[in-house]
Order: C-alpha cells, then sequence, then structure tokens
C-alpha cells in the first residue's frame, strides 16, 4: 500500500511541476511616435549616478465626485486633494517611476499598495494613502503622467530621465476627466 | 447532561439559525468575542473534557487565519513596517484576522454543538411538511452514506480472509484486489436500493398521502423558551440593521458611539447566545435541589 502511495504521490508531484506555465503572453504595446519605448523591468540596471526629477500625488477629482466615493473614507481625502505636492526628488539612472513611487512613498510615510501583472509585465498600483482602485466608482484607479503625456504601459517600464515630471493623478472616470484617454480614442485627438 | 436536546427542534432550529446566523454576519470585535465564548462554553458542556482536544485544532486554525489576512491585505492607515513584498505590513488588517479567525471559530464551535443537539430525525421532522419529497431523498442519501462505508470496510476484511485483501504483496495485486472489492461494494449497494424500493412499494408508498410519525410535542416550556429566543434574535437584528453594531476596520478604526441602546443590544446578544447554557445550569440546579429533598 505504501509503495502505490508513493508512486502516486510522485506522478502527481511531476504533473502538477510540469503543468504550471509562467510564461503568459505579453501584450505587446504600441508607443506614439516620439514618445519613450518602454523597458524591461528585469533588464534594468541601476546605477549609482544621482539625477533629480518633479513628483507629485494628486486626487483632486475625488473632491469633484464625493457622492461617489466610499462612505468609510471620507475624511482621509486630502481637502486641497494634494497628497504629495510636487517635490524635486532624487533618483538614480536606470531607475523607473515605480522604484521612485515606492521609494518616496516610503520616505514619506505614506501608505501605498501594487501588485505585480505579468500579462502587463510591470507592476500596477492599487492605491495610493489608502485611496484605492474603484473607491470612487468602477471607472476610478490611479493613472500616472510623465511631460504632460500618459504612457500606455506600466509604472515599471518607464525608465526615468533627468528632469521628467513624473504625476500621481487619481481618476474617476477611466482617463477621461484628468485628460488621459487617448489611448482609448486610439490616439485621436481631434474629439 | 444535555438538557437543551430535549426541547423541541424548533426551539433548537430557532436558536441555531439565529446564532449561526448572528456569528457569520457580525464583524464587530465584542459580538465576536461573546460568541467565541459562548460557543466554546457550550462546546465544553456538551462534549464534556473531550472538547479540550478541539483546542488542538481550534487555536492553530484562529492563529493561521489571523496571519494570513495581513499577508493579502494591505490596507490601513498605521503601518507597522514593510513586508518582504513591498506591500506595507498594518495594523488594521491584523485585526480584521483576528476578528475574521474568531468568527470562524466560533462558527466551527456552534456546528459542533448543532451536530450533536440537531440530530437527522429532528431536521427530517422541521423540513418534512414543507418539502416532502426533497426531505426523504436527504434521508436516505444521509442514511446510505455510513452504511456504504460499513458494507466498504465488512467486504475488505472478508476478501482477507481468504486471502484477496489489501495487504498483499505486489503493486498490481493490489490494485486488482482494491477493484474487486469495489465492485463488489457497489453491486451490493445497487441490489440493496433495489430492495428498498420492493420493499417500500409492499408497504404502500405511493398509494396515498405519505405521513410521518413524530413523538415530539410541545409543551410549555417550549413555548417560552421558543419566544424567549424570538424576542432576544429579532431584538439583535434590529440592532444590527440600525447600525449599532457598526464597525469599520478600514481606513482606521471605527466603531459606533456606546450608548444605552448599543449596550442593550450587546446584551441582549449575550442572553441569546447563552440560553442552551442557562437550560442546562437551571436543569442541574434544580436536579440538585430534587435529590437534597430525598
Amino acid at each position: 500500500m505504501k509503495r502505490i502511495t508513493v508512486l502516486f504521490l510522485t506522478l502527481l508531484v511531476i504533473f502538477t511541476l510540469t503543468s504550471c506555465n509562467d510564461n503568459t503572453e505579453p501584450v505587446p504595446v504600441e508607443v506614439p511616435e516620439g514618445k519613450p519605448e518602454p523597458v524591461s523591468a528585469e533588464e534594468t540596471v541601476i546605477t549609482d549616478k544621482e539625477l533629480t526629477c518633479t513628483l507629485s500625488v494628486r486626487c483632486d477629482t475625488i473632491l469633484d465626485n464625493m457622492s461617489d466615493f466610499d462612505k468609510d473614507k471620507t475624511d482621509i481625502v486630502p481637502k486641497d486633494g494634494v497628497i504629495l505636492g510636487e517635490t524635486e526628488v532624487v533618483f538614480y539612472e536606470g531607475e523607473t517611476v515605480f522604484n521612485l513611487l515606492r521609494r518616496e512613498m516610503k520616505k514619506n510615510k505614506i501608505h501605498m499598495e501594487f501588485n505585480e501583472v505579468p500579462m502587463y509585465e510591470s507592476a500596477y498600483i492599487e492605491g495610493i494613502a489608502n485611496i484605492y482602485e474603484f473607491d470612487c466608482g468602477e471607472l476610478s484607479g490611479w493613472m500616472y503622467k510623465v511631460n504632460d503625456w500618459f504612457p500606455n504601459y506600466g509604472c515599471s517600464r518607464y525608465k526615468l530621465k533627468e528632469h521628467d515630471k513624473v504625476e500621481w493623478i487619481y481618476t474617476c472616470d477611466l482617463g477621461r476627466d484628468i485628460g488621459g484617454d487617448y489611448s482609448q480614442r486610439n490616439g485621436k485627438d481631434n474629439e | 447532561m444535555n438538557e437543551f436536546k430535549m426541547y423541541h427542534p424548533l426551539v433548537n432550529f430557532s436558536y441555531f439559525a439565529y446564532v449561526l446566523g448572528l456569528a457569520c454576519t457580525g464583524m464587530h470585535p465584542l459580538m465576536l468575542a461573546l460568541s467565541l465564548f459562548c460557543s466554546f462554553l457550550y462546546m465544553c458542556i456538551i462534549n464534556g473534557k473531550k472538547a479540550l482536544h478541539s483546542l488542538a485544532f481550534l487555536l492553530p486554525a484562529m492563529i493561521l487565519t489571523s496571519l494570513i489576512n495581513p499577508l493579502f491585505n494591505h490596507e490601513g492607515m498605521t503601518i507597522l513596517g514593510y513586508l518582504p513584498d513591498g506591500n506595507p505590513l498594518t495594523s488594521e488588517s491584523i485585526i480584521y484576522g483576528l476578528c475574521a479567525a474568531a468568527s470562524l471559530v466560533s462558527v466551527l464551535c456552534y456546528f459542533s454543538c448543532f451536530s450533536s443537539v440537531m440530530t437527522s430525525d429532528k431536521f427530517m421532522y422541521l423540513f418534512g411538511k414543507v418539502i416532502p419529497s426533497l426531505s426523504l431523498i436527504l434521508s436516505m442519501t444521509l442514511r446510505f452514506v455510513p452504511l456504504f462505508s460499513e458494507r466498504l470496510k465488512k467486504t475488505a476484511e472478508v476478501q482477507k480472509c481468504i486471502g484477496k485483501g489489501l495487504d498483499e504483496k505486489g503493486v498490481f495485486r493490489k490494485i486488482k484486489n482494491a477493484l474487486r472489492i469495489l465492485s463488489i461494494t457497489v453491486t451490493w449497494a445497487l441490489e440493496n436500493a433495489i430492495d428498498t424500493a420492493d420493499s417500500m412499494k409492499a408497504r404502500g408508498y405511493g398509494t396515498g398521502k405519505r405521513t410521518s410519525f413524530s413523538n415530539y410535542r410541545i409543551e410549555k416550556r417550549d413555548i417560552a423558551v421558543l419566544l424567549y429566543i424570538l424576542f432576544l434574535g429579532t431584538y439583535v437584528i434590529i440592532g444590527n440593521i440600525s447600525g449599532q453594531t457598526d464597525f469599520s476596520f478600514y481606513p482606521v478604526i471605527k466603531s459606533t458611539p456606546i450608548t444605552m441602546y448599543s449596550i442593550s443590544v450587546f446584551v441582549s446578544y449575550f442572553l441569546l447566545c447563552m440560553t442552551p447554557v442557562i437550560i442546562e445550569l437551571w436543569e442541574v440546579r434544580k436536579w440538585k435541589y430534587l435529590r437534597s429533598r430525598i
């Protein structure tokens, strides 16, 4: 009886190990002309060279949609909608927007939650300062903007350059209320 | 020792329905602490010292559940530190994990009490008139499972005696013997089903309206306890709906202010959960009094 059990268990283990498949097909990204291409998060090399850029985190669109906002969280929304005002921050060459955000939020003791999304090969920011996605309706969440352009790939694939202006803005309408919906309009600017 | 079992099935069922529903849905730490205390106490009263053995299972389950929540949930204002995957560890998620664990353990204790108080014939009596065909199927299925496993054991023993048991040497021989035992038991089960059907038909199943015998009568004390349970249960439910026991964990821990109304809701919840314990203690006291008079 014991030998049958051992044989069965080894077959089960071999079967489960071979059926695990981490190679989900990554989604191809089409970047508009003139905009930075996404980098691979695993291939980034971070050097010691210090550069500066600016970072800000805002959620003022919630103030226009307080009726949709989660009732338990109304007192943690900042009165002016600014979680982190525009500050000049130091980053290291090779870092991505995600590395910068994570370090700055930890430094300023602001809560931030993220998870990894293998399909988009990037990290996804679920919530900053306890304001989460879907807290202001089903179309709400966090989006990021670099030099007044909303990249159409994840924040851990955008490689920072000197003097970049990084803004994290909370949208209550899938990006339409903050001007970040051109990827949905397929790049058409005249609408 | 189990006096609550002697009451009418309706009393038993209404008590467990209220108490399980409130233990599952309540999230206020005080209510969870009360239900945990009362359920564990009742389990100890029913099972005696053996209930302490179940602690060996309940305590690890509670600790495991309360530790798993902070690993996956990172909401909350007070950040205690950062986990290896980069997300923050918040005290609100730890407390939520503790409350969820308390809810789980109290429901487990209540189910153990439920299984010893509400036997299958009481269940059948209550639901026989409401859903007659389903209750018949349920009772036959509930009977079938232990019968089948008992038969399987007997067949295995018999086969062992003639040298075709499960402890023979050789993988293929063992598989062959196991399949033979299974085939014998399944054949017996099918024949038994046909025999049962024939016997039911011979005794007049399907000729008229189905009646069922039950020796449960409603007594005055049943009505008194039923009214007590219903009154307290409805009071607690109304208190819950009107927000007296609201408790939110994220982003900060907030509870409703303590007023006379909310205190009364908690006290009535405690009295509701303690009903069987009160009945047991009352009976013990009455018994001691009667014995002292002899």
